[in-house]
């Protein structure tokens, strides 16, 4: 299997997709099977929201190192509508997420490293990292 | 079972039983997907474990070889873990939230410290220079302009008190002077004198307690030994005051016809409602029951970090 695979995203289908390719990659990499499932839910709230919101995006998913740890990364990007108050965006409550923590900032709370930028009129992107061990 | 929760259940079973038929990604993200609208529907854990159960059970309705047996644990395994997956999420946020809102209410009680500080010592202090100045402006002047300037100082005084009150409003200022333990047995003793109830104090402390928890173990104990006096008509009363690594425990019982918290009075004190308000933003719990025999009994709870 490759150290990169990049899935475009544009419905539930290819949710399912990059799931899958996220947990094969880390699988591959030793994480446990509750770490997995952690990458897979992180990997479909962020799928969801570009697809609920950016009609369409791509995730890019890989095996990364930093010294003697490795970990792996989800790149999601799309040239949607943006969001004008990140702040206000990974707080829970804000659109579908209701409160329940489920959402942006639920996949925020189950990954090592959380990362958005985002331009009103460009587009999304959400950087997560998961480190092993 | 609710109409709510079987639709749930049937939907888990159909669900359960197209991961076993086919385990993939799909199967898994449709467990998800579940998980994530029964969350949403106000489901717990335990229901949803209930729910699982049952899918178990079903599944279960005929012998099955060892082989198919072993791949069933596996398999239920996955696809619960997957249905729980979303209450994971809303646990981490609550967890998140409880600790803000801990650090938020240090601030506020930090806060209030310093305004409490500044409306007794700074303001005060000023009052008693103005005090001084106004008492010398007065020896200067012809009796007759005299009488205006007692005015002023009535006045004065007024603004002292109000002060004075707003300060131990916000903080006590016996609790930062003294600690919790001796400003109970003050609070005790003030109260004895005052209303003629016989209160005894036990307290045993002996971790760090943050100030937001003293302040509202020594506001619940106030209004409850206050309505032991005023309104329960009772004769004795006892604070006792326990602290584990975990948790610190404050009752307050008394001999008296019971708690009286109608609107009328709320002006005064805290209120039970506010007090519930309190302790519920400390996480704790509080309970205001009978005493054994005659009056009541009004436990609080406050959780510690440790």
């Amino acid at each position: 299997m490759p150290s990169e695979v990049r899935v475009p995203i544009a419905s539930l289908a290819d949710i399912v997709a990059a799931r899958q390719r996220g947990r094969e990659l880390a699988a591959q990499m030793g994480f446990s099977s509750f770490n997995l499932t952690l990458i897979a839910t992180a990997i479909a709230e962020v799928g969801r929201n570009i697809v609920d919101f950016a009609e369409r995006g791509e995730m890019t998913i890989s095996m990364i190192k930093n010294g003697t740890r490795q970990g792996v990364q989800i790149v999601a990007t799309d040239q949607g509508p943006g969001i004008a108050d990140i702040s206000t965006a990974m707080r829970d409550g804000y659109s579908s997420a209701n409160g329940l923590g489920i959402g942006l900032p639920g996949a925020r709370r189950i990954m090592d490293e959380f990362e958005i930028t985002s331009e009103v009129g460009k587009g999304t992107t959400v950087t997560m990292k998961k480190w092993e061990a | 079972m609710s109409a709510h929760l079987g639709q749930v259940q049937k939907r888990y079973v159909l669900a359960f039983r197209q991961y076993l038929e086919k385990p993939d990604e799909v199967a898994l993200l449709r467990a998800y997907e579940l998980g994530r609208a029964a969350l949403g529907d106000g489901l717990g854990v335990l229901e949803m474990a209930t729910v699982h159960a049952r899918a178990m059970a079903t599944v279960l309705d005929r012998p099955l070889a060892d082989a198919e047996r072993a791949r069933l644990v596996d398999a239920q395994r996955n696809f619960f873990v997957e249905a729980l997956s979303p209450f994971e999420l809303a646990h981490r946020a609550s967890r998140e939230a409880n600790t803000v809102l801990r650090l938020l209410n240090d601030m506020l009680e930090g806060q209030a410290k310093r305004i409490a500080y500044a409306l007794h010592d700074e303001a005060g202090q000023l009052l008693a220079f103005v005090h001084l100045a106004v008492a010398r402006a007065a020896s200067d002047l012809p009796p007759e302009k005299v009488g205006e300037l007692n005015a002023v100082q009535g006045m004065l005084n007024q603004v002292d008190e109000r002060l004075r009150n707003l300060s131990h409003e916000l903080r006590p200022p016996v609790l930062e002077d003294l600690g919790l333990s001796p400003a109970l047995e003050l609070l005790a003793d003030g109260v004895s004198k005052r209303w003629g109830l016989e209160v005894t104090v036990k307290a045993a402390l002996n971790h760090h307690v943050p100030a937001t928890v003293e302040t509202t173990v020594y506001r619940i104990t106030q209004e409850a030994l206050t309505n032991a006096a005023k309104h329960a008509r009772a004769t004795r009363a006892e604070v006792d005051l326990r602290q584990t690594p975990h948790k610190i425990v404050c009752s307050v019982r008394d001999d008296g016809i019971g708690f009286d918290d109608t609107a009328r009075r709320r002006r005064s004190g805290l209120g039970l409602v506010e007090i519930k308000e309190r302790v519920a933003a400390l996480g704790g719990v509080l309970r205001v029951g009978p005493n054994k025999d005659r009056g009541t009994d009004l436990t609080v709870e406050i959780p510690l970090e440790s």
